[in-house]
Order: C-alpha cells, then sequence, then structure tokens
C-alpha cells in the first residue's frame, strides 16, 4: 500500500463545515436523547403473575435480587401462597434481563426507562406493591 | 602507568509512564529507561485492574457465567460471551439455527466496528490531533444506535445464550441498521483516505515501532498487530464459526509492520466488517426462531471439556470450559489477545523517543482489564498456584 502525502491538512473541509453547523452535542436536559422502546431499562415483578418461586433470585448474575415478604396489609393473588416477591436492587442490576427471560410465568414489566437516578427508587418494592392492592378500603 | 582508557555510562533515566498518566488510556505501568530522548528498555508492570473473573466463574453456575464472561471487558463483551457459549454449546452437543447465527455475526461485527473505530480515535488524541477524535467519536455514536437497536443496549450486549441470541430482529429494525451502515461507511472511507495523506498523521505513525514479520510469529501477536506485520491469522478464517463461512469477506494483512499499518489494518476491517454485516442482514435466513426458551435449556451439564476460540477485536480469544457434571463448571481458562500483545510489546519501544511511547502503545489497542493475572511458581517444589491478591501484598506466602 503507497502513503500518500497530500501537504495540506485532510480535515480541512470538515473543520470549515463545522464552523458553520450547529453543535453535535444534545443539550441534554432540554433536549432528550432517543432511546429504543425495547431498551433494557427499568424493570420489576408484576405481583398478580409472581408465584414467588425464586428462580429469578437462584439465576440472577449480579446477585441483585432478593425475596422478601410481602407486608400483610396487601391482597396477595392465591398463586403466591409463601407470600414473597422479588426486590430488584437497582445499584446492583447490571439489566441483563436474565430474570425477564427465565420467569416461568413471564411476571416481570419492562420499560425502556434509562433515567434511573434517583433518592427513593432504589429499589423495585414501590413499584412492585403498586401493582397489587391493599387489603380492606376499596375492597 | 597512567590511565588509557575512561568509560562513560551514559544516564539513563527511569520514567515510569502509568498506570494514572494522561497519554495511557488503561491502568499499566511502562516503566521506561531514557536516554536523552530515546528509549532503551520498557519494562510492563501489570496488576492495576485484577479482578478475579476465572475463579468467580467457578463459584457461578453455567448460565450466570454467561453474563460474567461478557464483563470481562466492555468494549469486547459480545465476543467474549459469544466464545463461552460456544464453549458451552460443544459440551452440550447444541446447534443454533441459521438466523442465530447470522445475528451473532452482526453483533459481533456491530462491535468490531466500534471498537477499531474507538482505538483510531483514541490514537489521534495521542498524536495531538484532537478534532479528528472528536469527529470519529461522533461517528462511532452511530454505530452505537446500531448496537442498541440490535441488542438493546449500547455496550453490553448480554446477546448470547446456548442455542441462540436472546433477541431477534423485524423487518423495520433490519432496514434501520441497513441505512446507518451505510451512512457509517462513507465516513469511515473518508477516514480511511485522511490516514493515508494526512501529514500529521503519517509523521507520527510512519516507521514508528516497527514489528518484523519474524518477531510477530517469534513472540506470538495475534490480530491486527501481527496482520499489519504481514502475518495471515484470523480465526474467522481458519474456524468458521458461526455464519462466517457463509458470508463472502477477506483477510485484510499489511505488509509494513509500523504503527501506520497496523492502524490501517483496523479500518480496513472496519470497512471489511460493514460489508459483511450489509450482507448478513441482506440474506438473513428466514422461517427457523432464533430465539432459544431459556426455561427449557439443561440446568445440569455433562462431564467433559470444550475449548472454544474467537476472532475478538484484538486478536485470538480462546476459552477453555472443564466440566465435571453438575451445575457450574471446574474450570474456566480465558486466554486474552491483549494477553499476548501487551506483555512482549517490550520488543517494540527500544531506539523510538519517549513522545514515541504512548503511539506505539496505542497502535497495540492495549486492553488491560482482559490480562490481569496471578500465579505463584513455587521452583522447589515445580507446582503452580494461585493466591489472593491480599495475601501477597502481607506477604503471607512470598
Amino acid at each position: 500500500m503507497k502513503r500518500k502525502k497530500s501537504g495540506k491538512p485532510g480535515l480541512i473541509n470538515i473543520i470549515l463545515r463545522n464552523f458553520i453547523s450547529k453543535p453535535a452535542t444534545i443539550q441534554y436536559p432540554f433536549q432528550q436523547t432517543v432511546i429504543e422502546k425495547d431498551y433494557r431499562g427499568r424493570h420489576y415483578p408484576d405481583l398478580n403473575k409472581c408465584t414467588g418461586c425464586s428462580l429469578c433470585k437462584i439465576e440472577c448474575p449480579a446477585d441483585a435480587i432478593e425475596m422478601v415478604s410481602i407486608p400483610g396489609e396487601y391482597i396477595v393473588p392465591r398463586i403466591n401462597p409463601r407470600r414473597i416477591y422479588p426486590v430488584i436492587n437497582y445499584f446492583r442490576c447490571v439489566y441483563c434481563y436474565r430474570c425477564v427471560t427465565i420467569c416461568p410465568v413471564d411476571a416481570y414489566i419492562t420499560t425502556n426507562d434509562h433515567r434511573l437516578v434517583s433518592e427513593k427508587m432504589i429499589n423495585s418494592s414501590e413499584y412492585s406493591l403498586s401493582t397489587i392492592s391493599k387489603g380492606g378500603g376499596s375492597e | 602507568m597512567g590511565v588509557s582508557k575512561v568509560i562513560e555510562i551514559p544516564y539513563v533515566v527511569e520514567l515510569p509512564v502509568g498506570p494514572q498518566h494522561p497519554a495511557l488510556h488503561e491502568p499499566l505501568l511502562l516503566k521506561a529507561y531514557a536516554d536523552g530522548e530515546e528509549i532503551v528498555k520498557v519494562e510492563v508492570n501489570t496488576g492495576y485492574n485484577h479482578r478475579g473473573i476465572e475463579k468467580l466463574a467457578e463459584s457461578n453456575s453455567f448460565y450466570r457465567n454467561i453474563f460474567i464472561c461478557g464483563r470481562v471487558c466492555g468494549i469486547c463483551n459480545t465476543v467474549h460471551a459469544n466464545c463461552y457459549t460456544r464453549a458451552l454449546e460443544y459440551l452440550l452437543g447444541l446447534e443454533p439455527s441459521s438466523r442465530a447465527k447470522y445475528l451473532r455475526v452482526v453483533a459481533m461485527e456491530f462491535e468490531r466496528i466500534h471498537s477499531h473505530m474507538l482505538i483510531n480515535a483514541i490514537i489521534a488524541e495521542l498524536l495531538g490531533f484532537e478534532a479528528l477524535f472528536m469527529n470519529i467519536m461522533l461517528d462511532r455514536e452511530k454505530i452505537m444506535k446500531a448496537k442498541e437497536i440490535l441488542t438493546g443496549n449500547r455496550v453490553v450486549g448480554d446477546y448470547m445464550m446456548v442455542g441462540g441470541v436472546r433477541r431477534d430482529i423485524d423487518g423495520v429494525k433490519r432496514d434501520q441498521l441497513i441505512n446507518i451502515l451505510k451512512k457509517i461507511r462513507e465516513r469511515v472511507v473518508y477516514y480511511r483516505k485522511l490516514w493515508m495523506e494526512d501529514d500529521t498523521i503519517l509523521k507520527r505513525l510512519v516507521d514508528v515501532g516497527v514489528l518484523t514479520r519474524v518477531n510477530a510469529t517469534k513472540y506470538s501477536f495475534v490480530g491486527p498487530v501481527a496482520r499489519g506485520s504481514g502475518v495471515r491469522i484470523d480465526s474467522r478464517a481458519s474456524d468458521k464459526y458461526d455464519a462466517y463461512g457463509e458470508i463472502p469477506w477477506r483477510i485484510v494483512v499489511y505488509d509494513e509492520g509500523d504503527s501506520w499499518a497496523r492502524m490501517m489494518v483496523r479500518w480496513d476491517e472496519t470497512i471489511e466488517s460493514i460489508d459483511m454485516s450489509i450482507y448478513a442482514l441482506e440474506h438473513l435466513p428466514s422461517g427457523e426462531t432464533a430465539i432459544p426458551d431459556e426455561r427449557k435449556l439443561p440446568r445440569k451439564f455433562p462431564e467433559g471439556e470444550s475449548y472454544a476460540r474467537v476472532e475478538a477485536q484484538r486478536g485470538e480469544l480462546t476459552y477453555y470450559v472443564m466440566s465435571t457434571g453438575g451445575v457450574n463448571p471446574y474450570r474456566v481458562k480465558i486466554r486474552t489477545p491483549s494477553f499476548l500483545n501487551i506483555i512482549h510489546s517490550t520488543i517494540l519501544y527500544p531506539g523510538y523517543t519517549v513522545a514515541d511511547l504512548p503511539v506505539i502503545f496505542g497502535s497495540l489497542d492495549p486492553c488491560v482489564s482482559c490480562m490481569e493475572r496471578i500465579y505463584v511458581v513455587d521452583l522447589n517444589k515445580g507446582v503452580r498456584f494461585r493466591i489472593r491478591l491480599k495475601d501477597l501484598a502481607l506477604k503471607k506466602v512470598v
């Protein structure tokens, strides 16, 4: 392969074009980044379907899932006799979605939410518990 | 009798480059000995990024290890996962469908494109050519987007599974990917032309860090480093794993052996990869499902051992998996390309100036997270064993 020497800086065309064009950087808080619909974002178990089988906890490569008992005031479906549900620690989670694909009852709800910085939502318990209703009240 | 001769020993400066250094993008200590501006010797000191993944793999199940092995290295995660997954498939005697094979090739070639663009951008930055660095990184964003469309994440794909892949693409996504690839191809052709003509690049890269063909084979260099020295070595051609046997492509070889040739190999391979990906997407076999049902895969593996190799972006990557029957592997041995390329790179530096050191190091495409190892060899007993880093630091063993 022959190397040619041109003498002029080769990038000059791009540099001149960049002088008159807009910056390529996305102005983030004002302009949103475009994320695919099936991006692997925040996910949480739907407790109407979850049977508490703990398979997701066993298979999680990052050990991010813990099985926790459902608080007493919630009405739990009959398919979950042990009243336990998986809680995902979002700080530990690597978003591989192994729990989603391994779940025997397809209980996981997936979203493309990639903005995970939060003080409150450090685990999935609040999302999961919002899928079932509390006893008393309206029931 | 007077003194007839005086021997003057030149003053040699020991110059530590790294592990934290603006010119290096990897945690590695290059201890350079410089006589004036000229480097006379370089020692490579590693051990700043050791994580013990091989040991971790022994205490996790076969399937969990697919994701752990994918995290050995961020930028070559798909090839690591592919190599480990194929080793498991050899153990089980499974064969993925041809659609899955094509999709695997597309995912791995996407990774090669963005990895080669990254290292070329970094070389431009090491040369002090920041405008070029920014422009290449801007175009690299497009291929990251393509990877997001294909696998669901920009960097870590988690795309491989025993018996196939974890996601499929429809016609809309396929057209989207082909469009993106065609756009990138124009840009890559432009950059390749720039690397052949620009004076700044030619002055800093040509005839710097020359590796002869004899030395490349003698010291077992692999990947684009060996191919830049005229060695025709590529596991994709020799093994024809996945769908590489069905897709037309050629091995890129340059004979010059200098830093420039290594970078040009990467640009040419990027163009080859784009063409391969477009071909694979256009000729994607239909009819068979690419996604295995992960719930029905066997949990226990038969007794045996298997060995798989793959052409990663930096060279040949091999996995050895040993199973004694059960849920966890008995041993997982990883041999990464950077392990060969970096340890033996000390022969490249002598004779060049201090300013050339980061450029030569960068032209090898170093990946330190892949290559950290700790072994203790007891010479009296002739045994080899591994210890914890903590024990080594406290000198409990040595």
